[in-house]
């Protein structure tokens, strides 16, 4: 299955790999044809390093199977990178992550109030390759040729005959009225949501336990944020801290929707019952300004002055999906038009999307990433014998952490079906367990160390 | 539940001695008088994923535990934690440092067994009077009604899981998992694993799927739900 026209690199296909606008305006005429095939080695040598990296081939053990490329080693990659192997040996499988290790979101807001440490949600790409069998690329993504079956790197390109696309979310700044990239920027880096880069955590932690006191703005995104019930169990471990460290704090927690979506009961008895001096939750709070110099929220009701602040945007697919050429912008998180049994992109069988860039409306988390892909996996290895797997339905295993010392936590879990008549996955069989215990704070740490186990480790 | 569980402990003790290698398998067999509220307690960390009803679900990612015999549900929990079943999720909770001691693990184990049965399975594609159905059923008892039994009924005390109400798809999966070795089992069911192929192995456990639990055994209704949780 190796590709006929892997030299081939023309100015269309350049274009339509999807390399940044800026790195193509480097390339002039003469330049680009020597990056066209046939080109001489001497040409080549002509071109700006940045562009003949671009050129070399991924140092890799040579491809003894079909090659599948896994883009993005989160929840849903790591699961896809293992489950391939197990269910297709035969497969060669790279898995590609521009962070050099990964740490965990889910349990993080456990770390955040001290329940637990950074290593337990530390681990290496490197074990869990290894365990696996097969290969970590430590390097960014910077484009695709999707005729050509390549996935340019940092570290070169790939050729692939199948790729998963698992990029996971960005945040949408436009959603809360900040369209200005500056601003975005701006915003990101003095209130950070602490949803994407594993650096917006460890500065969440600083800021909560350092805050001196005063008004603490959290809020609740709109649509499907990643990990519904995060905000909300973020503020619980937020008050736990401030209530632990004595200091007179208010939590404004505005949430964007109408009501807690989710695990609502237990959410609100948290809120009353633990900490009613320290969390004032405003429902229906859609955030359409803020002001940094002024460190002022507003929404379409009041303003809201803060000391400091924890601003997670409503996010959207990851926008390689864009480079990729295949993101819908019409749609809300510009998704990708997916098949939503088969995860493929319409039209291009050999191209899949999955975990939170997904199209279907399934709960963004770590369990449901996981569920969902050992079900992909299987889709891809059927389909390179020419079979097909009946559809499964992924599974979404949420605990949410609700007091400390000793960690008390609630669950819930749900599966999907698709409502033929509305034409859209709805839930099934949900259980909530909204008594929050120590069993269950135990058990929230359990599922994650097994989590860790099944994506890492033998 | 008067009766004790009881459960088989292979225990190795390295005796040293001068110059001497010598390793002994020792054999024991403890008894254990479950304590329910006890195992109530417990499932409740189980049923947030396995649900009350611990009755599994069609698409074979969760078995019915209800009904299953006390002695195979052990078993599992023995061989999940040792990791000779691979259950990645499982592992942690069935640690001793999570779940406890052999003695947690009876009580749980017994409570599960109090649970009625799902009274609406889901069953494999292959319906009585089908020709697929017919080799299955010859198929299952040629090679596998000698120890589960001609209905599927297992046995406690021999340690064979009992096959009626269970999901036709977890039965499917499962047999996938043994033939490519993420799950030990038995020597002799090892190798009537090995000697059929997927397809009629399917065959066998859809003639089982269709095997009918006793009345007894079943909740009143599907919408039946546990009300300990």
């Amino acid at each position: 299955m190796e590709n006929k026209d892997k030299n081939k690199l023309s100015r269309r296909r350049f274009l339509k790999a999807g390399v940044t606008a800026g790195a193509l305006s480097c390339i002039s005429d003469p330049l680009q044809a020597a990056a066209a095939e046939g080109a001489s080695k001497s040409k080549a040598a002509q071109l700006p390093f940045a562009i003949r990296k671009l050129l070399n081939k991924a140092i890799l053990p040579a491809a003894k199977g079909a090659r599948v490329v896994v883009v993005g080693g989160g929840w849903s990659g790591l699961t896809m990178a293992k489950y391939l192997k197990i269910h297709n040996p035969a497969f060669d499988v790279v898995l590609i992550d521009k962070r050099p290790e990964f740490i965990s979101f889910p349990a993080s807001n456990s770390w955040l109030a001290d329940q637990i440490n950074l290593d337990f949600l530390t681990h290496s790409y490197i074990d869990a390759a290894k365990s696996h069998n097969y290969n970590f690329l430590n390097a960014t993504v910077l484009g695709f040729d999707r005729e050509a079956k390549k996935v340019f790197t940092s570290n070169g390109y790939i050729n692939y005959d199948y790729m998963v696309l698992a990029p996971g979310i960005e945040y949408d700044y436009s959603r809360i009225g900040v369209d200005d990239p500056a601003a975005q920027v701006q915003l990101y880096n003095n209130y950070p949501g602490g949803f994407v880069n594993s650096s917006e955590l460890i500065t969440i932690k600083r800021k909560l336990h350092t805050f001196k006191g005063g008004t603490f703005i959290l809020n609740v995104p709109n649509g499907e944020y990643r990990c519904t019930a995060a905000p909300y169990e973020r503020a619980c471990m937020a008050a736990a801290i401030f209530k632990q460290r004595g200091i007179k704090a208010k939590i404004l927690l505005l949430d964007m929707n109408a009501e807690i979506r989710i695990k609502k009961q237990g959410f609100e008895k948290a809120f009353s019952s633990l900490y009613s001096d320290y969390i004032n939750y405003l429902p229906s709070s859609e955030i359409s300004q803020i002001d940094i110099e002024e460190k002022a929220v507003s929404t379409d009701f009041d303003d809201y002055q803060f000391d400091d602040a924890i601003i997670y945007p409503p996010v959207r697919a990851s926008s390689l999906l864009e480079d990729a050429g295949i993101a819908n912008m019409k749609t809300a998180q510009k998704t990708a038009n997916t098949d939503p049994y088969k995860y493929h992109v319409i039209g291009d069988e050999y191209v899949y999307v999955t975990g939170d860039s997904r199209s279907q409306p399934f709960s963004k988390g770590g369990h449901t990433a996981n569920s969902e892909a050992q079900y992909v996996a299987e889709v891809i290895a059927a389909h390179a014998l020419g079979k097909s797997v009946r559809w499964r339905s992924p599974q979404t295993m949420c605990f949410s952490a609700v007091d400390i010392n000793p960690l008390k936590a609630m669950s819930i879990i749900t599966f999907y079906k698709f409502n033929k008549k509305n034409k859209e996955f709805e839930f099934d069989r949900t259980h909530m367990m909204e008594d929050w215990n120590t069993e269950g704070g135990q058990a929230s740490l359990a599922w994650a160390e097994g989590m860790y186990r099944d994506m890492f480790y033998k | 539940m008067k009766a004790a569980i009881q459960h088989a402990l292979f225990g190795l003790l390295c005796l040293i001695l001068s110059n001497a290698q010598a390793v002994e398998k020792i054999t024991l067999q403890l008894d254990f008088i479950p304590d329910i509220e006890d195992g109530k307690t417990t499932f409740g960390v189980c049923a947030r994923c396995h649900l009350p009803e611990a009755w599994g679900n069609a698409d074979g990612t969760y078995p019915q535990l209800a009904g299953q015999h006390v002695n195979v549900l052990m078993k599992q929990l023995l061989d999940i934690r040792k990791g000779t079943r691979h259950s990645s999720l499982m592992f942690p909770f069935v640690q001793e440092r999570t779940i406890g001691g052999y003695q947690e693990l009876s009580n749980v184990v017994a409570y599960i067994s109090t649970l009625p049965m799902n009274p609406a399975h889901s069953k494999g594609p292959w319906q009585q009077g089908t020709a697929e159905y017919k080799q299955g059923k010859k198929i299952y008892q040629e090679f596998c009604a000698s120890c589960h039994g001609e209905n599927g009924q297992g046995n406690n005390e021999l340690v064979y899981p009992k096959l009626q109400g269970q999901h036709f798809r977890y039965m499917s999966q499962q047999l996938g998992r043994i033939k490519s070795g993420l799950r030990e089992v038995h020597p002799a069911m090892q190798a009537v694993v090995q000697k059929l192929d997927l397809e009629q192995l399917d065959k066998a456990v859809n003639y089982a799927s269709y095997f009918a639990v006793p009345k007894e055994d079943m909740a009143v209704s599907k919408t039946w739900r546990n009300p300990d949780f």
